[in-house]
């Protein structure tokens, strides 16, 4: 294979000009909604009631009508939380990280990939609270001065977990909407008087595309990237924390924050490969998304897969290594006990399945990375499972050992989540320009004229 | 006042130039003096006046009517949930201080033992019962049945009015109706009979109560029903020694104990004596003094649990077992028979111990290891049957003991009275006799539930319908009551005057501690007014006189009290009961004829042997709508809520059975489907079956619970009323969920066998290698680091201690518990999801070979640790550590992240998944009755909230507030946790760490001291005193 390694891939295939670009991006704004919007937003809508209906009930009566107990005190709310944390990761990690780094290809998937992680995160942000016995007293995990001179418990995890979700998810979205501020000034100069006129008015905060605009845009953008990039790897630092500092054999391991953060990066990428599958083949932006953006993310995968894979592995070293018999129990346990299935379908899904990656062919098929993804996806949230509900269902005291069974309620709030995150999705694709119109027109053909007329 | 003062100065030293507020007054400008002489600056009045403002409302009147509005809100938005009134006493009872509890004595009618109870009340209201500390029978400690009995007091589900049965309908009638249509029946009885069927009376006064009903009414007959009593073993001692009572048995006293399917541990006998005897030989300062307890048992029974030794053995074959025991003591062990059994030579003759053992898989060796112990500890050993077994097995069990001059540990300075006895089946078949030709006027039952207890086959249920006239008297609706033309109900015994005799020397006083709560009536008083046949003149104190009367003419003249009679009444009743110098009778003469019973023994059953026994939780049925007892985890099974079919693990394999498929168990009389349990340590080709449950027409809690066992029983048997072979077994294909509280773990995967012992949870080791070396316990410990500095505790620091040795699992201080922290009762769903509530449990371990394990048992309370994980993870601080060493939990600020528990490594926290007094039993536990039970000293947990052992801060708390008024410090002995109070074997020991010289120091010093999981570095502040098993072979 020849690769000239002297000139920049092209990002936008297709030779688009710049106005093409754009009212590529705008059109579905710019259109009325159509047949397939309605059906997937009722099919989404519809799981998001499911959701409703299931956590209103648990409201109503207690967390007694989910499968929790005695010795597994967190089970898919927990489960859920982690995994739409990590859902959230994808998405700074590619507007930020890859920008601070220079990867113009993020350009392409950024916007989107922003636009989930923020509402994974504000899906992961419902469970904290709702999974606890009194969830209308959910403030006190704040530090706010009070006559009672009661303060939170700095000691506690789940109080930084706390600061941790909520930084991010503000970090993120200040980000986000920061990206957005050219957008809607584009969008405003194309929209006519309106109601739509007045909120792209108000939201793109008088932008001019001058240079001077331009000028601190770039200044701010480069900050916040700076900013939100220790985020990423801290958010899910400190969920992990929530197992790590644990003294429960299966969690209370070091090994957990590096691991989560490649777990996540891992789940989240194959998030965003699911949906932009989808996105780009509807929208018709196949030529702003690429398949060569599809696999380099599907690279990524294979790579923090193969992480999460050598966590997997050292987990069980260490817990030989150790000598220790309630740790090597639990990890002998979670292989051959009764949750054994679970285990299987995290391994085979998170390590086994990615390793097709590494055949180009198969990294550039769109049924092959989406059944892949699919399977990531899955096998990510079997392995929250597995780390929650294998380590606390037999710990120290075989007297206390017990099993989980989810009931409905549990499946019915986890289908409610997938709900909320593909409603918010599916409104956005019809609110906001799902790829950064702006940022796309710097890395478009003869967006960077050069004398040598190559470019 | 100082500032008063100074005003008052200053307006009589107006003039004094010392004293001035500003330029203005000091140079007395006219300007201020004008602002002086008015009280307020100008202008500042003018908003009150009413009528005169810019906007038309002036300030005052603003005020007035936002305090009008805000009184109209109140008043018109007065939906406010607690409606109920609260009316301060404007006289105070005399007896009563508000916020401080009062104790009474009473009597326990839990069952027949009659211990000497406590009964705690708060404002007038009964909240626990414990033991009455100078009893000298119960010595302050009450088995979970009479502590739960209070549960009984405030059922919702107790009948509240009298009623009548029309077509299946109760309807409620007046008190007068009902006695009238009795008292009318009564006179017209003429020759016909009059039955009168009652639970086994032990009240002397009542006893006298019915012989002057019986001369008024004379054809009355009164019938005992007591499922489960002693009229095998009374047989067989009758025959052993005429004319003699059967002794109790001193288990102090005894070095070796032989039980042969004989639960004195768990059923029989008075509970609470047994274990507190049965523990003074398991001493860990005095392990020399360690007795021996072999168990010989079909079932697995507490007993056998704690037994050193355990075999297995079908209850058919145990005749045929102490004969060839007897046998071999003799060939080859050297015991010689008294001249007067030499006729027992012959009858022995024949069994060969050996033999025996190997066709009963047995080892011989172990057995004869027991042998030898039994002569070596002539006169020091008892051989124990239990009550179930054949009149033979008694005989031959009396026997061996008089051989081996066992005669010494029976206990002749006092003994067992039974006033009246359970009546045999053949009375029984008589009274259906002459139900079904007519010759019954009139049939009561006071308190009792025959239709259930006796076997279907003597056709009772049916005959009562040819009854005259057929009235129940019941405090809860139950089999036979439902049958009845009058349902009648009684006064809970909290709410009756009574008196008891069950031991020689001992008079027990019962005495009301509440007014009834219903429009009830005691059974006493129901009978003493239709003896007196004038119902409008109902007297509330009758009984009440007439228990007085009868003391003062029957019992004071016996006290040779040199105090009037009424100043003895009250001192009586202030005790609870009585002692007189009264020595039993005994005879204990063999007769030697009694070997003739045993010239030929029973042939064995073929088939299945089915034993059926008393429910640990439920009694003979009376229990069963006690939530508590229910969901008190059977102390082997460790199952609530639910009767089984226990079969072993052999039988399961042969069948292919889990535990829940359900069995189809046929014996000559009846059918019964009921889930099987893999009970291992089980006899081969036996099923042991709790009955007690599977009642029907009784309350909310007890209906539907379970399976009545007691349609396999019989009016005709062969060898004892509660065994019988020939059964057909088979496996219907149906499953029945049993719920347990600690799983069944698969004996044969290798990777969960024997956990406790991998990771030190429990620690044992024999007597001998104790002995040999005291540390034991302690090898291969690690010793613990910490970079930090340890938490000063310069007060009382609180620890407790749990004995290993002297637990024997019984249960009472989880009931206890939750009497004293008002635990919900969460019923048989929750406890299967894994929820149940109870602070303490006593875990069950199995080791060995599921054939025939050895159990260990551990209570499990919080640890209370120095270093809680739960405290540093929880996000509010809900859970704190306080100055004097507890782990608290603070409820309002929990919000129910549940992390706290999952990091506690002994898994002793409990959360409120529901508001499970709501949603248990369609809110049984909200019924304004059932919410009286509730401690008030200790908060009503809501739903979403974390909880768990406190230990019994509300008992510190009071100690500490006693210790302030007498200007002292709290000590350690000040405060008795609930379970410590409960603990019949005194297995738990609570006091002051800090306090050197303390019980509880020494303990944790103790060689056989272990801290759980120390190895965490939790520093619990529980210690248990690791278990010693008293085996032979280690002395060998």
């Amino acid at each position: 294979m020849n690769i000239d390694y002297s000139k920049e891939d092209i990002i936008v295939s297709g030779r688009l000009s710049i106005a093409q670009i754009e009212d590529l991006i705008a059109k579905p704004l710019e259109t009325k909604v159509d047949k397939k919007f309605l059906i997937a937003l009722s099919v989404s809508v519809t799981a998001l009631m499911i959701g409703a209906i299931s956590l209103g009930f648990s409201l109503l009566y207690g967390t007694g009508l989910w499968g929790n107990n005695q010795p597994v005190g967190w089970a898919f709310p927990i489960v859920n939380f982690v995994f739409w944390v990590g859902i959230g990761h994808a998405g700074t990690l590619i507007s930020a990280i890859l920008y601070l780094l220079r990867q113009k290809w993020r350009n392409g998937i950024a916007r989107f990939a922003e636009a989930m992680t923020i509402f994974a995160v504000m899906t992961a942000g419902i469970f904290p609270i709702i999974h606890t016995g009194r969830p209308w007293l959910a403030g006190y995990l704040f530090p706010y001065p009070n006559q009672h001179s009661l303060w939170v418990n700095f000691t506690s995890p789940l109080i930084w977990d706390v600061f941790a979700v909520s930084t991010y998810f503000t970090v993120s979205f200040v980000f986000w909407y920061v990206g957005l501020i050219p957008d809607f000034a584009t969008m405003r100069d194309r929209t006519k008087e309106g109601i739509r006129k007045t909120i792209y008015k108000v939201f793109s905060l008088g932008w001019r595309h001058s240079h001077r605009n331009w000028q601190h845009y770039e200044k701010a953008y480069m900050l916040l990237a700076g900013f939100a990039t220790p985020l990423v790897l801290s958010v899910h630092t400190i969920v992990s924390f929530d197992f790590a500092v644990s003294i429960m054999p299966g969690w209370h391991t070091t090994i957990f924050p590096p691991y989560f953060v490649a777990g996540a990066i891992f789940s989240g990428f194959a998030m965003v490969v699911t949906v932009l599958i989808f996105v780009r083949k509807i929208f018709d932006l196949e030529h702003l998304i690429t398949i060569d953006h599809l696999e380099k993310m599907n690279k990524i995968i294979l790579a923090t897969g193969m992480m999460v894979g050598y966590a997997y592995a050292m987990e069980f070293f260490i817990a030989w290594y150790s000598g220790n018999q309630t740790e090597s129990f639990v990890f002998v346990n979670r292989a051959f006990g009764p949750y054994a299935w679970a285990y299987w379908i995290m391994v085979s899904c998170n390590v086994i399945f990615p390793q097709f990656f590494w055949i180009r062919k198969l990294r550039r098929s769109i049924p092959v990375m989406f059944i892949i993804v699919i399977f990531v996806n899955v096998g990510m949230w079997f392995e929250r499972f597995v780390i929650t509900i294998t380590s606390l269902h037999r710990d120290f005291l075989p007297s206390s050992w017990g099993y989980y069974r989810p009931t409905l309620y549990d499946f019915g709030i986890l289908l409610g989540s997938f709900g909320l995150f593909f409603t918010l999705v599916i409104l956005f694709t019809k609110a906001l320009p799902v790829v950064s119109i702006a940022e796309i027109k710097a890395v478009a053909d003869d967006a960077q004229p050069s004398h040598h007329g190559d470019h | 006042m100082s500032e008063l003062n100074n005003n008052n100065d200053s307006h009589k030293q107006q003039n004094d130039p010392h004293y001035w507020r500003s330029f203005e007054e000091l140079q007395n400008d006219s300007g201020f003096k004008k602002i002086k002489e008015n009280e307020f600056l100008e202008g500042v009045t003018k908003d009150f006046d009413p009528n005169t403002d810019i906007n038309g409302v002036s300030r005052r009147k603003f005020l007035a009517l936002l305090g009008a509005s805000a009184a109209l809100a109140g008043a018109g938005c007065s939906d406010y949930r607690d409606k109920g009134e609260i009316i301060p006493y404007n006289k105070q009872p005399e007896e009563v201080t508000l916020g401080l509890p009062n104790y009474y004595a009473s009597t326990c009618t839990g069952c027949e033992q009659s211990c000497g109870i406590l009964i705690k009340t708060r404002e007038g209201r009964p909240i626990k019962v414990t033991g009455n500390p100078q009893h000298p029978v119960n010595k302050g400690k009450i088995c979970s049945k009479g502590e739960a009995s209070i549960l009984n007091l405030y059922d919702p589900s107790r009948i509240q009015y009298p009623s009548k049965n029309s077509n299946g309908f109760l309807n409620e009638v007046l008190w007068t109706d009902a006695d009238n249509a009795v008292i009318s029946a009564l006179l017209t009885a003429g020759s016909k009979e009059i039955a009168l069927i009652t639970n086994q009376i032990t009240s002397p006064t009542f006893l006298k109560l019915i012989s002057d009903f019986k001369t008024k009414y004379p054809t009355t007959r009164v019938y005992t029903v007591r499922q489960f009593n002693e009229s095998v073993r009374k047989a067989a001692w009758e025959k052993c020694y005429p004319g003699s009572q059967v002794p109790l048995i001193q288990w102090d006293k005894a070095k070796v104990i032989v039980a042969l399917e004989g639960d004195f541990l768990g059923k029989e006998g008075n509970l609470v004596e047994n274990n507190r005897l049965f523990v003074q030989n398991r001493n860990v300062d005095d392990v020399k003094n360690f007795s021996r307890l072999y168990a010989v048992e079909g079932n697995f029974s507490l007993t056998g649990l704690n037994a050193d030794h355990r075999f297995r053995l079908r209850p058919d074959k145990q005749t045929e077992f102490v004969l060839a025991l007897t046998q071999y003591l003799v060939a080859s062990k050297g015991v010689q028979l008294p001249g007067s059994l030499s006729s027992l030579a012959s009858v022995i003759s024949k069994f060969d111990l050996n033999k025996f053992c190997d066709e009963n898989g047995i080892s011989f060796n172990d057995i004869s290891n027991m042998a030898s112990d039994l002569v070596n500890n002539r006169g020091r050993s008892i051989i124990y049957a239990g009550s179930a077994l054949s009149e033979k097995t008694h005989v031959a069990v009396n026997l061996l003991n008089e051989i081996l001059g066992n005669t010494a540990v029976y206990n002749t300075a006092s003994s067992a009275v039974e006033l009246t006895q359970p009546s045999a089946f053949s009375e029984f078949e008589t009274l259906v006799s002459s139900l079904n030709s007519g010759n019954v006027a009139l049939v009561m039952t006071l308190d009792c539930n025959p239709v259930y207890n006796l076997p279907e086959d003597l056709g009772l249920k049916d005959a009562l319908k040819k009854s005259g006239l057929f009235v129940s008297l019941t405090e809860q609706l139950n089999e036979t009551a439902s049958l009845s033309n009058y349902v009648l109900p009684i006064n809970h015994n909290f709410e009756s005057w009574g008196d008891a005799q069950t031991r020689t020397g001992v008079y027990s006083l019962m005495q009301p501690v509440i007014a009834p709560l219903y429009n009830t009536r005691q059974k006493e008083s129901i009978l003493l007014n239709w003896l007196k046949g004038d119902p409008k003149n109902y007297d509330e104190r009758g009984y009440h006189n007439y228990l007085k009367e009868n003391w003062a003419v029957s019992v004071f003249p016996k006290s040779m009290s040199l105090a009037s009679f009424e100043k003895y009444w009250l001192g009586s009743l202030h005790d609870g009961y009585n002692l007189f110098n009264e020595a039993p009778v005994f005879k204990l003469t063999l007769n030697a004829v009694a070997t003739e019973s045993l010239t030929s023994i029973e042939t064995d059953y073929q088939g299945f042997v089915v034993l059926i026994t008393e429910g640990t939780a439920t009694g003979d049925g009376k229990f069963a709508g006690n939530g508590w007892l229910q969901e008190n985890p059977h102390p082997v099974s460790k199952v609530t809520w639910d009767n089984y079919a226990a079969v072993s693990y052999k039988t399961s394999k042969e069948f292919n059975l889990k535990t829940g498929d359900v069995l189809e168990i046929k014996s000559e009389k009846g059918a019964l489907k009921i889930p099987a349990l893999i009970q291992p340590g089980l006899a081969d080709n036996f099923i042991s079956i709790e009955t007690g449950y599977g009642r029907s027409n009784s309350s909310v809690v007890a209906n539907g619970v379970g399976y009545n066992a007691n349609v396999l029983l019989s009016k005709s048997f062969t060898t004892s009323p509660w065994m019988f072979g020939s059964v057909a077994v088979s496996v219907t294909g149906e499953f029945r969920q049993i719920v347990s509280t600690q799983d069944h773990h698969a004996f044969e995967d290798e990777m969960i066998a024997d956990q406790h012992l991998k990771r030190n949870i429990i620690r044992e080791a024999t007597v001998a290698q104790y002995m040999r070396d005291p540390h034991i316990i302690h090898h291969g410990g690690h010793e613990l680091h910490t970079l930090y500095a340890d938490h000063e505790y310069p007060e009382v620091k609180w620890a407790m201690s749990i004995d290993l040795n002297k637990c024997t699992g019984c249960g009472q201080c989880v009931v206890a518990c939750n009497s004293e922290n008002n635990i919900p009762i969460v019923g048989k769903d929750q406890v299967a999801a894994g929820r149940e509530m109870q602070w303490i449990k006593i875990d069950r371990y199995y080791s060995g070979s599921p054939d025939n394990p050895s159990a260990k048992l551990q209570p499990m309370l919080c640890q209370h640790c120095d270093n809680a994980p739960c405290e540093n993870v929880c996000p509010v601080a809900a859970t704190t550590h306080s100055p004097d060493g507890l782990n608290q939990m603070v409820y309002n600020r929990c919000v129910g992240t549940r992390y706290c528990a999952n990091n506690c490594p002994y898994k002793v926290r409990r959360y409120n998944f529901f508001n499970f007094r709501e949603h248990f039993a369609d809110g049984y536990q909200l019924s304004p009755s059932f919410e009286l039970i509730a401690n008030p000293e200790v908060t009503v947990r809501s739903r979403g909230v974390m909880e768990k052992c406190t230990f019994c801060i509300q008992r510190i708390s009071d100690a500490r507030m006693v210790a302030a008024t007498e200007n002292r410090k709290i000590k350690g002995d000040d405060v008795t946790t609930a379970c410590q109070e409960a603990c019949g074997t005194e297995a738990i020991v609570f006091g002051d760490m800090n306090d050197k010289e303390s019980k509880i120091s020494k303990l944790r010093e103790h060689n056989l001291g272990y801290h759980l999981l120390e190895e965490l570095n939790t520093r619990p502040n529980v210690t248990y005193i690791a278990k010693l098993t008293n085996t032979y072979s280690e002395e060998v």
